[in-house]
């Protein structure tokens, strides 16, 4: 195994790591605080195709977390940033509260297709608008490729099937943002002057979270609060870094032994 | 592009029509004949060569389908087509499945006889405007629920050409809930082996004798020779230029249109 580079960036979960739904982690304010006398940057990322920066920044410093707006990534973020790399403008099938981590983004005439949770924009004339658009060579973006997830009501179908029936109807693959893809996590850095190997991501959600990171290069800590269910750290290879307790617990393991 | 020798067009006693892109486009207003092809009908039925339609034609009724081809020039006769939703029926019926339909509202009647109570399965058609996210959440939540899920789709076509542009047809949708669902559908119609037959049963000539002649590359042509017949692919309809470099498929031969194909087989008749 190579050397051990140094430490320069932490990247960190928030909903199951930082806090957990409207409640913060207990602890886990004082921990930032400590982790930011540290020489790192700290980056806040997320899975979200409906909350902009904004309203995720609200939430955190209501619940005591001082954060700075460019801090948070999220796959949002990840989506606009390959869309400035590749110069593009989007027909963007995401939820309206979305839009405001797009302002500044062209979008007329579009060459570019971004999908993401979005039943309102899943009907016919719409599902032909990016069809028509992709398969005269506009790059499809998806924020993620969730199946389904569960409403109140019931499963409801999630952005993968929609992808996927227009990756198939054009013969293309989309580029898939947000976690666990690589893109995801590689993005994230960008701006940080860290590479992987430099970098530690803390999160609660052992494929998702630790398994991405790992696969992109960086270490995993896996912490027991959240989604974690007993011996999630067994269904990752390799395994995580490192399982802690919470968040406040990981903070301590990187100042003692990380830096 | 130089055709290869008409060795192709010899020994030929009948031949398979695709309907949507070869006998016209279909559109707003019922669709507009592609040139030349509703002569080419007349001249196929006076040469004594028999016809069959072969389509994947979700949309209307075999009977509303034939009405509607009549009046734009194309006399053909209801019993001439073959079309999915009565092989899917006979599907039905066989296995004892009670279909929910995902289909175009003129398709339903053909599923008048069929038992839709108490679903224990999804048919999926070329619904159009029917592809709202509420339906195939309904379609996503049938399936999900059940033990075990069936999914037949009525073809898995990408995509055909209306009169407006090209549309998403059937198979996105049919990727759409295998996907959700993490299940296999199993398709009626178009390139499935089984629905070829049928249309060869139905024209009444064995498979070495037969013709093929369509606009969609994989479901037509490539279908076609998988089942023995020579396939001609027509530069009419939803074919791209990119048709002619198909990794997989070759056809026997590439025509600008329907007129065309119908006057080099005359010509070796």
């Amino acid at each position: 195994m190579a050397a051990r580079r140094a430490l320069k960036a932490v990247l960190v979960d928030l909903n199951g790591t930082l806090h957990v739904e409207d409640s913060a982690v207990p602890g886990a304010q004082e921990a930032l605080k400590k982790l930011r006398s540290a020489p790192v940057t700290v980056r806040f990322v997320t899975n979200t195709t409906k909350e902009s920066k904004r309203d995720l920044l609200e939430r955190l410093t209501g619940l005591g977390f001082d954060i700075a707006e460019h801090e948070i990534f999220t796959s949002l973020t990840a989506a606009r940033n390959l869309l400035e790399q590749q110069q593009v403008r989007p027909l963007l099938l995401v939820d309206d509260k979305a839009l405001p981590d797009f302002t500044g983004i062209g979008t007329d005439n579009p060459n570019a297709v971004v999908v993401g949770l979005a039943p309102e924009h899943f009907h016919y004339e719409m599902m032909n608008r990016a069809f028509r658009l992709i398969l005269d060579g506009a790059p499809l973006i998806a924020i993620h490729k969730a199946r389904y997830f569960k409403k109140k009501d019931g499963l409801c179908l999630g952005p993968g099937p929609f992808v996927t029936g227009l990756e198939y109807a054009t013969d293309t693959k989309a580029t898939v943002v947000g976690k666990p893809e690589k893109t995801f996590f590689l993005e994230a850095l960008r701006g940080t002057d860290c590479a992987p190997e430099e970098a530690v991501m803390i999160g609660d959600d052992c494929r998702d979270d630790v398994g991405g990171a790992q696969q992109a290069g960086m270490r995993g800590i896996l912490v027991r609060t959240g989604k974690y269910r007993p011996a999630d750290e067994d269904k990752i290879n390799p395994a995580p870094y490192l399982t802690c307790e919470n968040f406040p617990e990981a903070v301590e393991h990187i100042l003692k032994q990380m830096l | 592009m130089a055709e290869r020798g008409r060795g192709w067009a010899r020994a030929v006693r009948g031949l398979l029509l695709d309907v949507s892109g070869v006998l016209y486009d279909s559109g707003a207003g019922g669709g507009v004949p592609i040139a030349g092809s509703a002569e080419a009908v007349r001249r196929i039925k006076a040469s004594g060569l028999k016809l069959q339609l072969c389509t994947n034609e979700t949309q209307a009724t075999r009977e509303d389908f034939a009405r509607k081809l009549w009046a734009m020039g194309f006399e053909v006769s209801a019993a001439q087509v073959t079309a999915p939703a009565p092989a899917a029926c006979r599907l039905l019926r066989e296995r004892g499945l009670r279909p929910h339909l995902l289909v175009h509202d003129d398709l339903v009647p053909e599923f008048a006889e069929i038992n839709k109570t108490n679903p224990n399965c999804v048919v999926l058609g070329d619904a159009a405007e029917n592809f709202t996210y509420a339906n195939l959440n309904e379609a996503f939540r049938l399936l999900i629920g059940m033990e075990k899920p069936v999914l037949i789709s009525l073809g898995k076509g990408r995509y055909y050409k209306e009169t407006d542009g090209l549309k998403l047809d059937v198979g996105a949708y049919m990727k759409a809930l295998e996907y959700a669902c993490d299940v296999q559908a199993e398709v009626v119609g178009k390139p499935a082996k089984s629905f070829f037959e049928s249309a060869l049963a139905e024209l009444g000539v064995p498979p070495e004798q037969a013709i093929m002649i369509g606009d969609d590359i994989v479901n037509d042509v490539g279908g076609a020779q998988q089942c023995g017949m020579r396939a001609l692919q027509v530069r009419t309809g939803k074919y791209r230029p990119s048709d002619e470099n198909h990794p997989e498929v070759k056809p026997d031969a590439y025509v600008n249109n329907l007129a065309e194909a119908v006057d080099i087989i005359l010509q070796e008749l």
